[in-house]
């Protein structure tokens, strides 16, 4: 079979690269968009999906992991006494403030555990050992913090909040969405640094259920010996978490309006340009009538056109995407590309073609064949 | 046996708030092999006759058969008709661009339901047949006039159909070519036994018909 569509598709090679340029523009902006966006929230709740607990017990109605609200820490003992619970330990997530050489003063949010090797946090040590935070005053930083705060060496003295610390590791991947530095510290010399909030006060319970016990069920009875506090599935935590930033803050209807752009734009391009190619073979179409084609016979010439368009502009689009990835992992910035992700865009771009190549639809349903007989 | 039949066709045609009679009562036949040219002024209803009988009009009123096929109104019948019947050749030759010779010709054997290995052999054989075997690769930009006419018939003679409907075949090229092509035609319509209907303002045609018609203001004036 003559692959008419192919062939007057690529007979007029510059439409051809405005057409699939116009598509491949799209998935790049729509790939690197909501990438970049995937990128940031995957910092979210990177805690809470490290961290070797089943259970998140939070203050009532406390939003999302960073915005942390304290509570007496003894409640962790009723949590202890609930069957099938194997563990249960106080964690404190809290904003503090950081004295840096230079004499300015920074933010930072610090993770605070009796135990943290008990708990998988951090789960990614560049250097020193987690076991010494106990020992003394000491602080374990994210190599991002290097960004904000300069950089730092193992051995070297900072300052929170009048409380000086001194460096003692140090650790990769543990963000947070709020792009403030996380650190590691004692438990209760994080409660020292802020004993107004602190003082006998936690502001998490990390529970690790026994093995074979109903997380369900534990819930439950949790929720029963403390009322007045939320109690979180792992899951359902970090996707509230989550789901925090996207929903109450702008940030999930900016990527809409993107996303939505990109599709606009892709929508647009190839919509004209297919529009024109029908104009300008007009008399073709009419010739493919007049020898016995039909309309379907056409539609389906424009609809392979625009896939044609669609796959090779994807394809284009998605290697654009694939190759930013080391640029913005050089600047800092996460560009997380999921096959699932690559999957769904591909499944939009043709659809949304096929959506464009529609509109000379209408235009070939009124195509009238006599027209081969005009010069 | 008669390839073409009409009784009194009339096609009117809106024209704004007006409506224009093409055809006034047009009656004709052609018996299958003839070859019938159909002249007259412009304007006088022609084309429209050529594409009615072509079955790519529709007539306002009055009967056509076309290779024992009723010709209704119902518009949707018409593409089958033309795909088993009826092969056309324009004065603007209407090749597609972007299709070599044979590739032309061989789209309009997959339209007509050949596809494949056999089509492409098919194709070849047209163009062999018109003479053009050696410039099948090429593109119709790069063939002359006569060249392009030559893949048109080819491409009309595809399917087998035993009815050729030619508009003007030789308005679009020089003299000595357009002898040739009308040998062409007259060969093919009568070593294949097909039935060829020219519209045409060129004496020149009237050496290979059997007969010619004469239409003016919607009308035939001779009917042998």
């Amino acid at each position: 079979m003559i692959d008419i569509a192919r062939k007057i598709l690529l007979h007029d090679k510059m439409r051809f690269v405005i057409t699939v340029s116009g598509v491949a523009f799209a998935v790049t902006l729509v790939c690197v968009q909501v990438g970049l966006f995937l990128g940031i929230l995957s910092s979210a709740a990177v805690t809470i999906e490290k961290a070797d607990a089943d259970l998140w017990v939070t203050s009532k109605n406390t939003a999302n992991v960073d915005f942390s609200i304290p509570f007496s820490e003894n409640y962790v003992q009723r949590v202890r006494s609930v069957p099938g619970v194997e563990r249960a330990d106080n964690l404190i997530v809290w904003f503090s403030r950081i004295n840096l050489p230079t004499g300015v003063t920074e933010g930072i949010e610090l993770y605070g555990l009796e135990n943290f090797t008990r708990w998988n946090l951090p789960w990614k040590m560049a250097e020193g050992n987690l076991e010494d935070l106990r020992r003394g005053s000491f602080i374990v930083l994210d190599d991002s913090a290097r960004k904000r705060f300069g950089n730092f060496e193992i051995g070297d003295f900072r300052e929170i909040t009048e409380h000086r610390v001194k460096i003692i590791g140090s650790t990769q991947e543990a963000k947070s969405f709020t792009t403030t530095p996380l650190a590691f510290m004692d438990y209760h010399l994080i409660q020292q640094t802020d004993p107004i909030a602190l003082a006998g006060n936690t502001t998490y319970v990390l529970v690790k259920l026994s093995p074979g016990a109903d997380a369900q069920a534990v819930r439950s009875e949790i929720m029963k010996r403390l009322p007045y506090h939320d109690v979180h599935l792992k899951n359902d935590w970090a996707k509230l978490s989550t789901d925090y930033w996207v929903s109450s803050t702008g940030l999930g209807l900016n990527m809409a309006i993107t996303v939505f752009l990109g599709c606009l734009v892709g929508v647009v391009v190839v919509a004209q340009t297919l529009y024109t190619s029908v104009m300008d073979h007009f008399k073709e179409f009419a010739t493919v009538k007049a020898i016995g084609g039909s309309n379907a016979d056409i539609y389906k010439i424009i609809a392979k056109q625009a896939v044609i368009a669609a796959v090779v502009g994807f394809m284009l689009g998605a290697a654009l995407s694939l190759a930013m990835q080391p640029l913005m992992a050089s600047v800092e910035l996460t560009l997380i590309l999921k096959p699932a992700f690559f999957g769904l865009v591909f499944v939009g771009t043709v659809a949304l073609c096929l959506l464009a190549s529609a509109i000379s639809f209408r235009k070939i349903a009124s195509l009238d064949p006599a027209l081969v007989f005009r010069s | 046996m008669k390839i073409i039949e009409a009784h009194n066709v009339v096609k009117t045609f809106a024209e704004g708030r007006e409506s224009v009679q093409v055809l006034r009562g047009v009656s004709l036949s052609v018996e299958q092999g003839e070859i019938v040219a159909l002249e007259g002024p412009s304007g006088s209803g022609k084309t429209t006759l050529l594409s009615i009988l072509g079955c790519i009009l529709t007539p306002s009123s009055g009967e056509i058969i076309v290779d024992g096929q009723r010709v209704l109104r119902d518009e949707s019948v018409l593409p089958k008709i033309r795909r088993k019947s009826i092969g056309f050749v324009f004065q603007q030759f209407n090749l597609f661009g972007a299709l070599t010779a044979q590739e032309n010709v061989e789209y309009a054997l997959n339209l007509k339901g050949k596809k494949g290995r056999d089509a492409r052999i098919e194709a070849d054989e047209l163009l062999d047949a018109v003479g053009l075997s050696e410039r099948k690769k090429f593109l119709p930009r790069d063939l002359s006039g006569g060249q392009k006419q030559r893949v048109a018939i080819a491409r009309a003679l595809a399917g087998k159909a035993p009815l050729l409907l030619a508009d003007e075949p030789t308005a679009n090229i020089d003299s000595p070519t357009a002898t040739q092509i009308l040998e062409l035609f007259r060969k093919v319509a009568k070593e294949q036994n097909r039935t060829l209907l020219i519209v045409t303002h060129d004496p020149k045609v009237r050496a290979i018909t059997d007969r010619v018609l004469h239409i003016r203001d919607g009308l035939i004036l001779e009917n042998p």
